[in-house]
């Protein structure tokens, strides 16, 4: 036996190969079957459920699960029960997404198809989903594009577009914090229109960019990007990473103590993040797009009652994406009279969604032009604990959609029916 | 600007002894057993959670004592139970046992402790910065860096001192020659995956401290390993050491002119690396064909 045998032989190419694989394993990911009941109404939920975005993609699952559930206890969809199939597009694979929201439509026939948390999945899925006629609900893809340049007839939208979300938190920051803005940017479509979108807002209220970074999907280490930050010397540090890479960038803001000589902040912030971040990290101004503890409003007590009964935990923003992107299929399908995607799709333009599906202090509905749910965004700042469990947002400003949302003219989406 | 550059190289050296931390665990199983040990990122997650649910009862300073021990013993358990039946045979078959070990290891953790991201403290003696204008030196990342030097040292101490540290280095060069002098072979290796998995478990502790801990926490950590030992050359550890403080310190600089190739670069390091020399910084001639 010669000597590498007995070593196991391990080559460079085995190892660079090997490297290649561990890239590899980040993105593929095993999948769901549900069973399937005949004479049903399908919805189809092609949503990350493992890597990145999983922690997100399930709590929009749970908030889809929940809307089935009374759904199916109020009569179902025209008189058929509602199922959900469920599958996992894996947190960033385009190909895997596509190729499952193929076959939710083409083997298991659904009626309705929502997805993705990802933007660049969400707009992949939208193609396929308007090639194939299918009414697609997009729960919590905030890219504009999808409700903007690349829209379509059949695709609405529940989260806010980034541009919502600027303009939203925009006033306060400069209010509060300082003119001079330093950018931490994830290098992908939502981060890049995002930042695009808070420069916007910021040039008109008179404040500048000081610096901007694009920190690649993923990043661990900040350190790097924070020292550059702070050599910029802004009035406020705009944290626009998402879930793990936010708890990462915060963490280590704050170990370095940034936030004693600067202002933290960013637009979207969400609970999950912020669970996750040890009590002195939770810190800056940011936007909710919905939150649990709204004592004021109509049946939001009753929908955390019964997300918590299922999952331990309050509602997210996610659990009410999942849940009134899931209603909007049942309430399409009720107002067109048939389960038509061209009917169903005229059917929600304009529709106001009910208060117990709504639960915002004002009825979000679907805006006409372009598909866009419009409805209330919550400003505030992160708290490191407040009255209950769980309540880590301290909401100081509740913005209107309307007043947040650029006019349906600006959004570059122009609807094509089919003949 | 030369301020930039300073702190950057300095704070690239910090990341980097992170990496090569994770590198050495990795390096040492490869170069005794040929094992290309994917499970790797696997194992310093499970370190990370068990620091994490031991916390409350033991501590911070508990947990990073105890969990790097437990990961240990479970490294053992592995490797008796699975990898010792595939030494000898296509490097593939480890490889595929241990991919998939990564997928049981990332999905176990999701199950017993969730998908979402816990919050993990370390002591707040640690997290604060040692002077305002440096402050990128915390407590905690000096205390980081100091702790990779100790384990740094003491692996060496371990392998040129101890009985078990020269079997470990002599069976890398020839284990045929040592398992006919007597040596049992199987023990040895299976102590050495476990203080490889120990290396694991206490990186991961460390990594916790100042990332977020969920289940992904460990393939995201894994690539820079797996690069630094290409770059610092298969075989040798100190090499091991320097590709990762070398990628650390590139990653860092890269930050001021291109900062969203922070992790091209190292890839960028490795493409040059294997086309200038193939074997590695500091790799052995004879492992790299």
């Amino acid at each position: 036996m010669s000597r590498a045998s007995v070593a196991g032989g391990i080559r460079r190419r085995t190892l660079i190969k090997t490297a290649a694989a561990a890239g590899i394993l980040q993105v593929s990911s095993p999948f769901i079957l549900k069973a399937r009941a005949a004479d049903t109404v399908k919805i189809g939920l092609c949503n990350p459920l493992t890597g990145t975005y999983a922690a997100v993609g399930k709590n929009e699952l749970a908030g889809c699960k929940l809307a089935i559930e009374q759904i199916n206890a109020k009569g179902g969809i025209l008189g058929k029960q509602a199922e959900l199939l469920v599958e996992d597009s894996t947190s960033g694979d385009a190909g895997t997404a596509v190729q499952k929201a193929r076959k939710l439509i083409d083997r298991d026939g659904i009626s309705f198809l929502l997805g993705n948390i990802n933007s660049a999945l969400a707009l992949a899925q939208a193609q396929v989903s308007n090639e194939k006629g299918i009414l697609h609900i997009v729960p919590g893809g905030h890219t504009d594009a999808i409700t903007g340049a690349t829209c379509h007839w059949n695709v609405f939208r529940v989260c806010n577009t980034t541009q919502m979300e600027a303009n939203a938190v925009a006033g306060q920051l400069i209010s509060s914090a300082g003119k001079k803005w330093y950018y931490i940017t994830p290098d992908y479509a939502f981060g890049h229109t995002l930042q695009a979108g808070l420069e916007k807002a910021c040039t008109k209220l008179g404040g500048e960019k000081v610096g901007a970074d694009l920190t690649p999907l993923g990043t661990t280490d900040f350190s790097s990007y924070l020292i550059k930050a702070q050599a910029a010397n802004p009035d406020i540090i705009i944290f626009l990473v998402q879930g793990d890479d936010m708890i990462n960038a915060l963490k280590q803001a704050v170990q370095f103590g940034l936030n004693q000589k600067v202002h933290l902040a960013g637009a979207q912030q969400e609970l999950e993040p912020l669970e996750g971040l040890p009590p002195e990290a939770r810190i800056g101004t940011w936007v909710f797009e919905w939150y649990w503890n709204q004592p004021n409003v109509p049946h939001v007590a009753e929908f955390v009652d019964a997300i918590k009964k299922e999952t331990g935990r309050v509602p997210t923003a996610r659990t009410w994406f999942g849940f009134t992107s899931t209603w909007s299929c049942a309430l399409a399908a009720q107002a067109a009279g048939a389960l038509d995607a061209v009917k169903m799709a005229k059917a929600l333009e304009g529709m106001k969604l009910p208060p117990e599906i709504g639960l915002m202090p004002d009825q979000p509905f679907f805006r006409a032009e372009d598909h866009q749910l419009i409805g209330d965004l919550y400003v505030g700042t992160a708290q490191a604990q407040g009255t209950a469990e769980d309540d880590l947002f301290k909401v100081t400003q509740v913005v209107k959609g309307t007043d947040a949302a650029p006019p349906p003219a600006e959004t570059g989406c122009k609807l094509t029916w089919p003949a | 600007m030369t301020q930039l550059i300073v702190f950057n190289i300095f704070n690239g050296l910090i990341v980097g002894a992170f990496y090569a931390l994770m590198a050495l665990g990795l390096s040492l199983i490869l170069n005794l057993s040929g094992v290309i040990n994917f499970a790797h990122g696997g194992f310093l997650a499970i370190g990370a959670y068990i620091a994490y649910t031991l916390m409350p009862y033991i501590g911070f300073w508990g947990g990073l004592i105890v969990a790097p021990f437990l990961t240990a013993i479970l490294g053992l358990i592995v490797e008796r139970l699975l990898i010792r039946r595939l030494y000898g045979r296509d490097p593939l078959y480890s490889l595929l046992l241990t991919f998939g070990l990564a997928y049981i290891f990332e999905d176990v953790t999701r199950l017993i402790w969730g998908a979402q991201s816990v919050p993990f403290q370390v002591p707040a003696i640690l997290t604060t910065p040692l002077s305002t204008d440096l402050f990128f030196l915390t407590g905690y990342r000096l205390f980081m860096v100091a702790l990779v030097a100790v384990a740094v040292a003491a692996l060496f101490v371990i392998l040129r001192k101890t009985r078990l540290g020269m079997r470990i280095r002599a069976g890398t060069h020839d284990l045929e020659t040592v398992s006919a002098l007597g040596v049992n072979v199987r023990v040895l290796r299976n102590l050495n995956f476990g203080l490889g998995i120990y290396l694991a478990g206490l990186a991961g502790v460390l990594a916790a401290g100042q990332l977020g801990l969920q289940p992904t926490i460990g393939t995201s950590l894994i690539m820079p390993s797996f690069v630094a030992i290409i770059v610092g050359g298969l075989g040798s550890l100190t090499g091991t050491l320097l590709g990762g403080l070398l990628i650390g310190v590139a990653s860092g600089i890269a930050t001021i002119y291109v900062p969203s190739a922070t992790e091209a670069i190292m890839y960028v390091i490795m493409g040059l690396v294997l086309l200038v020399r193939p074997r590695g910084l500091l790799g052995e001639e004879g492992r790299l064909h």
